[in-house]
Order: C-alpha cells, then structure tokens, then sequence
C-alpha cells in the first residue's frame, strides 16, 4: 500500500465522517485544522483511495488536493531575523510552502548577515541538521553569496535549496561543491509577493523542494525506515495522554524518517523509549530517541531496515 | 518615483543594482519620504564592500510654534492655551513642564491648557514647539539604514543644509571616503 500526500478541505459538517473514513482505510491525519467553518486535513492516504475519499467528500462539498510536501519538516534559513529580510523576503517563502503541506520553521541566524562577518553557530547548524531539508535565503549579490555561503553550509548535511538574488546559473557557477537545489531571482525584497510573475517564482521555489525530497524519498525507499513515522505518530497519540494537552499546532511534527515529539526530554524519554509498537517490539528497539536542539523537545530517529531487521 | 528630480542606482552588479532600486522605492515609499527627497543617489560595490547613499532634500517646512496649532488667551489671574490640533500636544507639554513646573501646568481636559500668569506670556505665542526637520532627517537616515545591504555595521552620516550622506561597509571605511562622497555629489550636479 502506498501512501500519497493529500489536503482535504471541506465544511466543517460531518467532516469527522472523512477523518475515520481515512483512518479505516490505513491513512493518517497529519494536521487538522479547522476555520471558522472550514476545515483542512493534511493527510497521507493510500493511493488507490483517492477516488472513493473524493467521492464520499463531493457532498459534504469537500476537495481533495495532492499536496507533495505533506509529512515533512522544512528549515527556512534567513540570514537575520532584522527588517531587511522580514516580513517580506522570508515570512512569503515560509508561508507559501506551508500551503503545500510542509511544516516549515523559520531558522533566522544570529550572525548570518554581512560577506566577511557571516557565520553560523552549533546551535544553528544542529537545528538545521534536525529538518528533512534546508530552504537557504540569500541576498542579491554574487559576490556576496559566493564568500559567505561556505561558512553557511559548513556541517549541514541535509539537502540544500538555495535562493538567491543572481539568476540560477548564476548560483550554480559561484556555490562550489553543488548544492542539491537553486532558486534564482529570489533574493533580498522589501515588498509583499503578490505579482503572478513573483508567485511563479514561489512556485519554482516549491516544485524545487519537491523534486530534491522526491529524490530524497526514493534513496529513503531503498532502505526503508523500520516503522512508518505516520504511524508511529499515530501510536504515541493513543499511548501518551500528555500529548492531548500541548497547544502546539502540531504536537508531533512528521518528518520523513522521524518524529519531533513536543514534550519534554526528561521526563518522557523513557516513556516513548517502552511504548510497544508491536508485540514484543519497543519505539526504543527500532528509533532512537535523542534530544532535540528545539526547546526541550524530543528527536525520534527511526532507524532504516537494514539496521534493525525489523519492518513493523 | 516621478517625484523625485534625480534617481540613480549605481551598482556594480547589475542584477543586484536592478534588485537595490526597487527596495530603495519601496522602502522610501514606506516611510513617506518621496517628498521630501529631490535627489538621491546610491552607489554600492558588495566588492568592497562599500554603500554610499547621497542626496539633496526639498524645502522643508520651518518650525512649528505654539501660534500655528493654539490660541492663547491671557487674563490677570491665568493663561490658557487652546489646542486646536492635538498632533504637537505632547512635545509642547514637555516644554512647559520644563518651564512652569509639571504642578503648575493643568490640563482640565484635552484640548485645553491652563498655567498660572508669568513673565514670558507675551512671547508665549511665538514658543518654538517642534522642529519637522530633525525628524525628518532622522527618518531619512534611518530609512537609509533599511535599503543599504544588512551586515554594513561600520558606518558615517551627516546631513544639514538641505544635504545628507551615508556610507557603510562591513569593514573599515577607506580614508578617501570623503573624495567618493564628494564625487557621487558632483555626479547630481551638486556640490558638498
């Protein structure tokens, strides 16, 4: 069975209807949200269901889209977090790839701006580190990105997009070693993104994002993890009560080979580290649990099949 | 930006000098500056790295004194200020409190003022209130500060005389500093 990420968004009249209509036919609800009379699932569903969901949600006037960046955590990097590169520049980007499903976080650097000054702390890098992918927002000049952009990069070792101000080829001949996506003619701008020519270019940004996790899913698929983190999600929110009361949005953030469970370390730790995902096999056998650099959060690693031999 | 005489990104980039025009628009557009500016130019080398901003300014409006927003109306015993546009209420309150003492200035509601008879009550109208073109200026240098590229931490400014500048850079600035200044100037057909 393979599971494909959708959105689906209907009134919010029986719409519980289409929540266990997914649950029973082995989907996952990864985010609900609900507006006003609106409601929007993010969810994974088997793709040979997509049809008969469509069909039972068409009364209820609901829509299902293919949203591909559904079940992902994405890093976007700002240089600072000071009104050169805010709200504009960076909060359009964010926000434009969230509407394709992805949970994005916006990393902005204590010391990222400036071409000789720039640098990048433990911190930040280990943040960055804990995403399935980068989104790099750079200024307008190649000389510039050309200096900075090794000290930006050192240690990352997830995916890189990078956007920036030169043309794509541009990029492409001044960042050495290649990074795995480029974005051009989106650098350093003070004004709201609204012009279709500049949506376009958010579009490029996200079918860039999509076509590097794609690639990334497919190496993923070669050594599959042992667990699928949607369902493990699913697993902890029936096991751990304590989850129910985090006002997150999402108190367990999926990622493509793990979980970001907002609940302190200390404390439940080991209590995700016992819970039984199949009989005699523990969260703790098949993931590692590990702190994150993100508050006091909690990293679930699930460890790939051919590690644990375990496919559950 | 038709309303400003003179406009000039000058970069050696040209990508980059495209990308800096339209944040200079935007942002003096933002910030309500286009009319006061007559001309500006910019000049960046990321090589350097170096910004320098120059410009001339319109006429500004000259100083707001008490007459030009209040009426005062002195009898023997008080001295009340009408208020007639609240926008400079509160730099003039400074004044007087600093002058009459906070006890001595009442305020019986807010478009009112009443203080207690004194020597300079003849002058009272001509009191100079608030100066537009120190805060204009400071609005102008601070919208500067937006557009030029962030990181650019070292950095000299002047303005006076319907004139201003600004220079940045990440590293120290060049002693000849004065000479480029001089030279973006003369390139508007003005002189420092």
């Amino acid at each position: 069975m393979t599971l494909v990420p959708v959105t689906y968004k209907g009134g919010i009249y029986r719409h519980d209807e289409i929540i266990d209509l997914i649950e029973d036919l082995g989907g996952y609800i990864i985010q609900k949200h609900v507006i006003a009379q609106e409601v929007v699932l993010q969810a994974l569903v088997p793709k040979e269901d997509i049809a008969l969901i469509s069909a039972i949600g068409k009364p209820l006037t609901g829509e299902l889209t293919p949203s591909p960046l559904v079940g992902t955590e994405i890093a976007v990097v700002t240089m600072s977090l000071e009104i050169h590169h805010l709200p504009h520049a960076s909060c359009d980007v964010a926000e434009y790839i969230r509407r394709f499903g992805a949970k994005t976080n916006m990393v902005g650097l204590a010391r990222g701006f400036g071409k000789r000054i720039a640098q990048m702390n433990d911190e930040e890098r280990d943040v960055i580190n804990e995403h399935d992918l980068a989104v790099y927002l750079l200024g307008d000049f190649e000389t510039c990105i050309r200096q900075k952009f090794p000290a930006l990069r050192r240690g990352i070792n997830v995916p890189i997009i990078v956007c920036g101000g030169p043309s794509r080829e541009a990029l492409q001949r001044i960042i050495d070693p290649p990074v795995d996506g480029y974005v051009g003619n989106v650098g350093r701008f003070m004004h709201r993104t609204k012009e279709s020519e500049e949506l376009a270019k958010l579009d490029e940004v996200v079918s860039e994002i999509t076509r590097v996790l794609d690639r990334k899913r497919d190496e993923i698929a070669k050594d599959p993890p042992s667990v699928s983190p949607a369902r493990l999600m699913d697993i902890i929110y029936d096991q751990v009560g304590e989850i129910h009361e985090v006002l997150s949005p999402t108190p367990i953030t999926v990622q493509t080979t793990g979980l970001r469970v907002k609940l302190p370390y200390d404390t439940f730790a080991r209590v995700l580290r016992d819970i039984p995902v199949e009989e005699g096999i523990t969260i703790g056998e098949i993931a590692n649990i590990i702190p994150s650099r993100m508050r006091d959060y909690i990293l679930i690693r699930i460890r790939p099949f051919s590690e644990t031999n375990v496919m559950v | 930006m038709e309303a400003v005489e003179y406009f000039e990104v000058e970069c050696t980039e040209e990508a980059g000098g495209n990308y800096y025009r339209r944040i200079a628009e935007v942002v003096l557009l933002d910030h309500n500056l286009l009319r006061v500016i007559r001309k500006l130019h910019i000049f960046i080398d990321p090589g350097v790295p170096i910004f320098v901003a120059v410009g001339v300014t319109r006429k500004l409006p000259g100083i707001v004194r008490l007459r030009d927003f209040a009426d005062v109306a002195v009898t023997e015993q008080k001295v009340t200020i009408s208020i007639g546009d609240e926008t400079y209420l509160a730099p003039l309150l400074q004044i007087l409190w600093a002058q009459y003492g906070k006890e001595n200035v009442s305020q019986p509601d807010r478009f009112t003022i009443v203080l207690p008879p004194g020597q300079a009550d003849a002058d009272l109208e001509d009191l100079p209130v608030f100066d537009p073109s120190e805060s204009m200026y400071k609005d102008l240098i601070y919208a500067l500060l937006v557009i030029q590229p962030e990181g650019f931490k070292v950095r000299r400014q002047w303005y006076g005389d319907g004139k201003f500048y600004l220079v940045a850079s990440e590293d120290t600035l060049p002693e000849d500093i004065d000479d480029l200044v001089r030279e973006k100037f003369a390139m508007m057909g003005e002189q420092l």
